[in-house]
């Protein structure tokens, strides 16, 4: 439980919401579920991101603006154009149940990266960057924001910003038998064609032993080759990725399902483009 | 050929639960309300040397600590059995060994539920450890006695060894099996494992207690049996029966979960000591580790039998994990014998062996399909092996060696509930029907042939495979449960009826109205049912054992029927014609001669105010002779990804003899919610330890239950048959479908890859290391 | 903390602690419709619309939702005015224990609206993803909610949203 001792703020401006934040004992914040399942202990001011303004979904500049108060539904939902956002949409539509995603924050799950997390794979594959607001604002690449500890800092996220690209062939993943069910891992396929060339790859998996990890080696052997060039178990070679164990499956057995889910979605991208 | 029964009558309650209205236990709060928090064990096995409650008792706002300290040791079983229980009186209140991580240490009681709980947090306990029993299999050999000098004992003379952690034991036999066995023919020994599992009614288990105006307490909880909880709450707490009253308010789904004496007696006791109102409701997490499961199983089958698949000797050994108490202990125990073993009636010789054993990990207890779910996993393994083996298709074997009317199995008599059974012919069942109905609806003969490893269909990743089973359960306990109704009639025509059968959300209510309203031949909205207080309605034993269709169903019975004679004697009388000429219709009483009819709201004036006045009422119990099985045919088809691991089920048919439906979309109802739950243990379901005994999955979403997104196509056909016992026919069907999943989708998974499973759940893991061998 | 609320078309002031969630906030102050199952947001039983969009109001801190609209199941529909999904539920038989019940059927709710009562059965087994029950096996819950939508089809023109009327 929460302690009883809290007070709310409800700020209206970003700004404002980033002062509250340095004040001792301060919590953003916004869909609220992940605070109800930790209560950490030591909050004792809780600031509502609720009046901040940013919940849009903007396009501009060939790049989408998500505000980090946008709900996973919302984003659902968005009649999206273009090759990027469909992929985020993909994953974001299978996570959590459709009462939380109405809840759930892109912030609120950005801040806090379970190994559940349906958000990230798709956003590290979308090569997509994250603009907070500390004392001095910021733009990083989600893949840095976390791998830089920047995610465990205190600061506000403002919004995502995903770029467009023309030539995706894209696709995404989770791992769980029901579908209401934290999935063990989430696998996400972007690779960026100029023609029937791969330019750029990003294979991605979270759910794994360090959060999440790109198959590099596979990412670059994909590059400057026509799909049809590689044998899949050329590709599958460099698909290990490393689990803990849990109570419901062996860090063995996810390995094994991972690289299968990996090459069926690969299938299936691969199948899509003819 | 009904007008009442036999129908899909909507739910008398169905609005008022939809739109909210209807309360439940929780829903319950008065005036200066003290709440309840229970501290729980965190060690699988150790003594309390030393329980400080000092500082939880100087909070402000604490009313009370209840412990071994300042509560009775009086022994009981939680379990919610007719008395005297077979279950061994095992268990107290609170006591100063815990037994299992989740165990009751002590409890708070305190002005809020937060108070509550702060207030377990300054609770000082200083346990010494002992070694824990974490391997039911190890059990017996561990060297560490659970239920070491605490007097545990058991209240009927049945075998009950506690120093062996033995809570329960059962033999049967009948014919020779070690003579058959060893001249058989064919052999086959197989050993199948079955899962712990929590019944996951979505209302979590809460008991509201007060005292009325007179000092009497009152208690509302989530119970399948109101008039048992009466017993041991007094019994515990010791309180005489005269000053308790149990009211069951509307109840979320019990499935066997809320068969238990678990959380009264602690309500029971604050209120009784503060003379306030106190409420305990169990937060999900105490659902899952502190409140009943599904025993775990180990059954090992031994089957001898001919060339032609006659099975000729047939042994089956169960191994139970009863927990660290033995609630159901022995009756789980011998269910898994009773309510299988008679399927397949041309069996001569046959042995059941069983033993329940205390281990340190959370409790069994009832839960629907109470040990047959268990032994049918294995049992519908080795009818489709047999059948494997002589090349016979397993419907047609099961329609030749199942149990048809006119027949009996010895078995039925020699395994009972503690004692000896009740010998019993059967009287109804359609189950040939059903196996047509079940083979055609599901494309038997098409898709077995198709899927078998022949046609090359299978060489592929993705497996298909259909499989079935054949599954038969009881209705009520014979000559032990009782049940019983009262009915009064009101001046415009209407009826009260009473009675003590619990309404879990299966529908009794409204299945007991409908037939009242039969024998009366009056609409269902004149009928207006109380059940379950006990302050008011007669006794009925409870919801348990398939029971309250069948047999409450013919107390209701029984009774309408005292009430048509008092109607019609008075209609006769207001007619001044004699009693063989009079009938009762659509809510009159009609002259057979001549046109002169009075109605009932006539007869009742006419007994009230008139003449020879009287109050038209009556009441009936019931006991059955016997214990009429329903019988089921399950069909499962299904897809096996051989890389993952995960199997996929397409299709479920299911074909259910339950005798006469009184309310077919009800009937319905309870099939399909069973087989669902059926479907999840055989895939999914399951508890998880920690090495130190706790369990891991102990919430929702970590143990994973089926939502509509989940489910895969179901379909349910309801062949009647007649049942002489029962109400109009009817037999019962609450349990028996939660049966099938386990040896249909096992033998729809040999069908599609030639390999057995042998350890539910069917997890992918498995799945992959039974494809591997 | 005193917060205002719209709760089913009425406006209340109502007396939350501040790390209390909406769904205790209901309860303690009579809304005993909305159920908990839970309190984890993993069965659905306390859902309620939160301007107009179904939430788990276990996952809800109540001060996070001031002067917002909250309605239960009972502003849907009541006893004396249920709600076409709620008549097609016991028509069904999606009622069993009936505590899933103000869950499922503000989980429909919103189903009819987004599908604008055009829903195919996977938007309806999609939609109901975060409801528990254990009773009916969801077979006649998603037969209910196909009924109540053709129903809602039919009676679309005719007939206004149901209104609580009760005083
Ligand atoms: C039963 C259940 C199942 C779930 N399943 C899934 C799933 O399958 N996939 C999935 O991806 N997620 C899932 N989630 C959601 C996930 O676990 C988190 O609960 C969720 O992502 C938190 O989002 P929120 O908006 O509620 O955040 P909050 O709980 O409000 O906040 C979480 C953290 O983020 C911080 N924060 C919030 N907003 C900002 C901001 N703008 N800037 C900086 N920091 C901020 C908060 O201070 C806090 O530390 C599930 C949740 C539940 C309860
Ligand atoms: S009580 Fe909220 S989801 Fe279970
Ligand atoms: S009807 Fe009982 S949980 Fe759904």
């Amino acid at each position: 439980m929460l302690s009883e001792n809290l007070t709310w703020e409800f700020p209206s401006s970003a700004e404002e919401a980033a002062g509250l934040l340095l004040r001792p004992g301060a919590l953003l914040h916004a869909g609220g579920t992940r605070i109800l399942k930790t209560c950490p202990k030591s909050v004792k001011l809780l600031i509502d991101t609720g009046g901040l303004g940013l919940d849009y979904i903007n396009f501009t500049d060939n790049a989408y603006y998500i505000g980090s108060g946008v709900t996973f539904s919302e984003i659902v939902k968005y009649p999206a154009k273009g090759k990027s956002l469909p992929l985020l949409q993909s994953s974001l539509s299978g996570a959590a149940s459709t009462p939380l995603r109405n809840r759930i924050t892109i912030g609120g799950s950005l801040k806090d990266f379970p190994l559940w997390s349906s958000l990230y794979a798709p956003l590290i594959a979308l090569k997509a960057r994250v603009e907070i607001l500390t004392d001095k604002p910021a733009i990083h690449t989600v893949e840095d924001y976390v791998s830089s500890g920047i995610i465990k800092t205190k600061h506000l996220i403002k919004h995502l910003i995903i770029d467009e690209e023309s030539g995706l062939i894209s696709g995404v993943k989770k791992f769980s038998i029901l579908k209401f069910q934290y999935p063990a891992f989430t696998i996400a396929i972007a690779l960026c064609m100029k023609g029937r060339m791969v330019e750029d790859a990003r294979l991605v998996i979270t759910g794994v032993r360090n959060r999440f990890m790109r198959f590099t080696k596979a990412e670059e052997m994909l590059k400057g080759k026509t799909l049809n060039e590689l044998t899949l178990e050329e590709v599958h070679r460099h698909i290990s990725p490393s689990f803990m164990s849990d109570y419901k499956f062996s860090a063995s057995y996810k390995e094994k399902a991972a690289r299968i889910i990996f090459m069926d979605l690969f299938k299936e991208i691969k199948g899509g483009m003819r | 050929m009904y007008k009442y029964v036999n129908k899909p009558a909507e739910k008398i309650d169905g609005l008022s639960l939809v739109t909210g209205e209807e309360k439940f236990t929780d829903d319950f709060t008065y005036n200066d309300m003290l709440y309840v928090a229970i501290l729980h064990s965190g060690y699988a096995h150790a003594k309390i040397e030393e329980l400080d409650e000092s500082e939880a008792l100087k909070t402000k706002g604490v009313a009370g600590v209840l412990s071994y300290k300042n509560t009775s040791s009086i022994l009981y079983t939680t379990a919610g059995q007719g008395y005297p229980e077979p279950s061994p009186y095992d268990t107290r209140i609170f006591n100063d060994v815990m037994r299992f991580v989740g165990d009751n240490v002590c409890a708070v009681a305190a002005e809020s539920r937060e108070i509550a709980e702060e207030a377990l947090k300054k609770i000082k306990v200083r346990f010494s450890l002992r070694n824990a029993v974490l391997d039911f299999e190890k059990s017996e050999s561990s060297g560490i006695i659970i239920h070491k000098d605490d007097n545990s004992h058991a209240k009927i003379p049945v075998y009950f060894n506690p120093s062996e952690n033995l809570a329960s034991k059962v033999e049967a036999s009948v014919g020779s099996f070690e003579r058959a066995f060893e001249t058989a023919p064919k052999k086959l020994t197989c050993t199948f494992y079955t899962q712990y599992a929590s019944h996951c009614a979505i209302e979590p288990h809460a008991a509201v207690t007060w005292l009325d105006s007179r000092g009497r307490l009152v208690i509302q909880s989530t119970t399948q049996v109101p008039f048992h909880v009466r017993r041991i709450v007094s019994s515990v707490c010791q309180i005489p029966i005269s000053k308790i009253r149990v009211i069951k308010p509307r109840i979320g789904g019990g499935f066997g979960g809320k068969q238990e004496v678990l959380l009264e007696p602690v309500a029971a006791l604050f209120t009784w000591r503060t003379k306030r109102p106190a409420k305990l409701v169990y937060s999900r997490k105490e659902v899952f580790t502190s409140a009943r499961t599904r025993h775990q199983y180990r059954t090992v089958f031994k089957a001898g039998y001919d060339t032609d698949g006659k099975i000729t000797a047939l042994h089956l050994d169960a191994l139970e994990n009863s927990g660290a108490y033995g609630s159901h202990a022995l009756t789980v125990l011998s269910n898994a014998g009773s309510k299988t073993l008679p399927l397949l009636n041309k069996i001569e010789n046959l042995k059941f062996t069983g033993k329940g054993v205390y281990t340190n990990l959370p409790c069994g207890g009832a839960y629907r399909g109470y040990g047959a779910t268990e032994a049918y996993f294995g049992l519908g393994q080795i009818v489709d092996m047999v059948c494997q083996e002589t090349g016979e298709d397993i419907v047609e074997y099961y329609k030749k060696w199942t149990i048809k009317p006119g027949e009996t199995s010895p078995v039925f008599q020699a395994l009972g509930e503690g004692k000896e059974g009740v010998a019993m012919t059967i009287g109804s069942s359609s189950l040939e029907e059903c196996i047509t109905i079940g083979a055609r609806e599901s494309q038997w003969y098409e898709k077995r042939k198709l899927y078998s490893h022949s046609t090359g269909y299978n060489d592929g990743r993705y497996k298909r495979g259909i499989g079935m089973s054949v599954l038969m359960q009881g209705s009520a306990i014979a000559e032990v449960d009782m049940a019983s109704a009262y009915m009064k009639m009101n001046d415009d025509g209407s009826f009260n009826l009473l009675t003590g059968a619990t309404d879990l959300g299966t529908g009794s209510d409204t299945i007991l109205s409908q037939i009242a309203s039969e024998v009366l031949d009056i609409p269902l909205s004149q009928i207006v049912v109380t059940s379950s207080d006990t302050d008011f309605t007669p006794f009925d034993k409870g919801a348990y054992a398939s029971s309250t269709t069948y047999l409450s169903g013919q107390a209701v019975k029984k009774c309408a029927e005292g009430i048509k004679k008092q109607i019609l004697k008075t209609g006769a009388e207001m007619l001044n014609v004699k009693l063989d000429l009079v009938e009762l219709k659509n809510g009159f009483v009609t002259s057979k001669v001549g046109l002169s009819r009075v109605s009932f709201e006539e007869v009742c004036r006419y007994s009230f105010y008139e003449k020879n006045q009287y109050q038209i009422q009556a009441s009936a119990s019931h006991v059955s002779p016997k214990s009429p099985p329903p019988f089921a045919a399950h069909f499962a088809e299904i897809e096996v990804d051989s890389m993952t691991g995960i199997i996929q089920v397409l299709n479920y048919v299911a074909a259910v003899d339950c005798g006469l439906p009184i309310n077919t979309r009800l009937a319905e109802g309870q099939a399909e919610g069973a087989i669902i739950n059926g479907l999840a243990y055989a895939l999914f379901e399951d508890y998880y330890f920690s090495e130190k005994g706790r369990l891991l999955n102990d919430s929702f979403g970590k143990y994973g239950v089926m939502t509509a997104a989940d489910i895969p196509p179901v379909k349910v056909f309801l062949v009647s048959s007649y049942e002489e016992t029962g109400p109009f026919g009817a037999k019962s069907i609450s349990e028996i479908n939660i049966n099938g999943a386990l040896p249909s989708i096992a033998n729809a998974f040999y069908n599609a890859t030639g390999k057995r499973l042998f350890s539910a759940p069917f997890t992918p893991e498995k799945v992959l290391e039974a494809l591997e061998k | 903390m005193k917060i205002s609320i719209n709760i089913n078309s009425r406006l209340k002031e109502l007396e939350v602690k501040p790390n209390e969630t909406l769904l205790s906030a209901l309860r303690n102050n009579g809304y005993t419709e909305v159920k908990c199952g839970c309190s984890e947001g993993e069965c659905g039983a306390c859902l309620v619309l939160l301007d107009e969009k179904p939430v788990n109001s276990c996952q809800v801190l109540a001060m996070s939702i001031r002067n917002k609209q909250v309605k239960t199941v009972k502003g849907i529909g009541t006893l004396y005015l249920p709600h076409l999904i709620q008549k097609a539920f016991v028509e069904a038989g999606a009622d069993q224990c009936g505590f899933c019940s103000p869950g499922m059927i503000v989980a429909s709710y919103s189903i009819l609206k987004e599908t604008g009562n055009r829903p195919s059965k996977e938007d309806i087994r999609r939609g109901l993803d975060g409801n528990l029950c254990r009773c009916t096996g969801y077979v006649k819950i998603i037969e209910a909610v196909g009924m109540a939508a053709e129903k809602s089809l039919q009676e679309e023109t005719q007939k206004p949203e149901a209104v609580c009327t009760n005083m």
